[in-house]
């Protein structure tokens, strides 16, 4: 009699083939109780986040360059997200608008950085990190709700978040990619790109 | 669930592939061990679906709910390798081939810049009567990077002042409540479209001309591109003073730009002796100062013609 533990379970017109495991998914192993939580498979950190996020907050705080080598953007959709929510809370539907200058702009810093820095970046990183800057923006959004930014206080706070998002994520890739003396040069390229965001908030 | 499954749950089970199921349930495509023929009567064997999957490994079916069912399908695992080393694939051709169009190590001389350089040129490009010496440094036979001569060309500061110009133009607009967001793109694609104009006529006459010069085709467009600082200047100045603070500066920058491409172009275009300032005669050298000359006046002139329509 054919042993019981091995049915047959192939087609009938092809040879039936053994499964290896050619990708690098380690064995998890046959329990249920074995495999990693959810979110740890799906590389989302909490730690990391909040650390990055801690980061960006304190534009003062020198960076550590070695935090941005695991490129992750689920903080930063989460922060376009909320942008977006904010926006949409002011009344304007703008998630295109969002998307699509959010996409150019990282796409230029991305040729941007790789023509200036020794080392090259990576698109991910170049996207984590700008998302992540994108945080303070989301303050000037959720302030646009309440006051009109067309006065002249609101053109202060305007400039002035404009600084601290391109300020943070110059420092970041400052840290991160080695180049020395290019600090400003790199802030001016963000300083636009979250202008254009800041142009979305307040027009 | 056939009873075949059931007995298969309670005995030891020997699975020759690991599972990442979230649920342990028996395989309902672990069949009877008598049954020579698939069971496609339920419409849970997707065992035809494995099939037709690239690899073709004649996979059984997995878990019923399709939440688990997507994650843990192999099929899926199949296509997410098969779709990571499609990208892998697309990013070497890309690699290979972007060098074929866009010269990047080329393009990284112009952009090895650093915050004083950048300082002191976009000084000399608003006063450039003060500066003596405008001849570009070599170090064994190549001209040396930007950071380190302020003569050198760069595309750092034209490509920044293109798209900052970009956005005056669309500020400027916003203010006279003539804005939409594909003005932008238009207005970008019109400056684009003329310096494209203005590079070919520029190495059209060349070739005319039939001047041997080291000026190659990035240093040029680097250096048309240099007239965008003056234009932001004039549209800035045109937004908070209106049109005489426009006029004023607009003036200023366009006088600096001929002195500054007069300067520049003289040492890439004339011969080395008229470039020392001794007259050379000969129908070649005048022509060649002609040149220089119409290439330095068509600068104020598109300096004009692309932000008049801005400051009202």
């Amino acid at each position: 009699m054919m042993q019981p533990q091995q049915p047959y379970t192939g087609q009938i017109y092809q040879p039936t083939q053994t499964y290896t495991p050619t990708t690098s998914q380690p064995f998890y192993g046959n329990n249920f109780e074995d495999e990693p939580p959810l979110l740890e498979e799906l590389g989302i950190n909490f730690d990391h986040i909040w650390q990055k996020t801690l980061t960006v907050l304190h534009p003062l705080k020198v960076a550590d360059g070695s935090i941005m080598n695991e490129t992750d953007l689920a903080g930063p959709m989460v922060f376009c997200l909320a942008f977006g929510a904010t926006l949409l809370l002011a009344g304007k539907i703008q998630f295109g608008y969002v998307y699509g200058i959010s996409a150019i702009g990282c796409l230029g810093m991305f040729c941007l950085l790789n023509l200036m820095s020794m080392t090259g970046v990576s698109f991910g990183c170049v996207a984590s990190v700008l998302g992540y800057c994108l945080l303070p923006m989301i303050l000037l959004s959720s302030f646009a709700v309440i006051f009109s930014l067309q006065g002249m206080i609101g053109v202060l706070l305007t400039a002035g978040i404009i600084g601290w998002c391109s300020f943070s994520a110059s420092k970041i890739f400052i840290s991160a990619l080695a180049m020395e003396g290019q600090q400003l040069l790199v802030a001016y390229p963000c300083a636009l790109l979250y202008g254009v965001f800041a142009l979305i908030s307040v027009f | 669930m056939h009873p075949a499954g059931l007995a298969a749950a309670g005995t030891p089970r020997l699975r020759k592939w690991p599972s990442k199921r979230r649920v342990p349930m028996s395989q309902p495509g672990m069949a009877d061990p008598h049954q020579l023929f698939d069971d496609t009567s339920s419409a849970h064997s997707r065992g035809y679906g494995a099939q037709r999957a690239p690899g073709n490994l004649g996979y059984p079916a997995t878990s019923a709910s399709p939440q688990a069912a997507f994650l843990t399908n192999p099929v899926s695992d199949m296509a997410v390798a098969y779709g990571s080393s499609l990208a892998a694939q697309g990013k070497e051709l890309v690699d290979k081939n972007i060098d074929r169009f866009i010269p990047v190590s080329k393009l990284k001389y112009y952009f090895a810049v650093d915050t004083v350089y950048v300082g002191k040129k976009l000084g000399l490009l608003i006063f450039p009567y003060l500066h003596q010496d405008w001849e570009v440094q070599y170090q064994q036979d190549t001209p040396v990077a930007p950071r380190f001569d302020v003569n050198a060309p760069d595309l750092y500061i034209p490509a920044m002042a293109f798209i900052t110009y970009v956005l005056v133009a669309g500020l400027a607009l916003g203010t006279q409540d003539r804005f939409s967001p594909d003005l932008l793109g238009l207005q970008a694609s019109s400056a684009l479209a003329w310096l494209t104009v203005e590079v070919l006529a520029i190495l059209l006459s060349l070739y005319l001309v039939t001047v041997n010069t080291d000026l190659t085709t990035i240093d040029l467009v680097a250096f048309l591109g240099y007239k965008y600082v003056g234009m932001i200047g004039g549209v800035l100045m045109g937004l908070l003073f209106g049109k005489i603070g426009y006029y004023l500066v607009l003036g200023w920058c366009c006088m600096s730009i001929f002195v500054f491409m007069i300067r520049t172009l003289r040492l890439k275009i004339l011969s080395e002796a008229a470039a020392e300032g001794v007259p050379v005669r000969g129908a070649r050298n005048q022509l060649r100062m002609y040149l220089t000359m119409a290439v330095a006046a068509a600068q104020p002139l598109l300096m004009y013609w692309l932000t008049f329509h801005l400051v009202r």
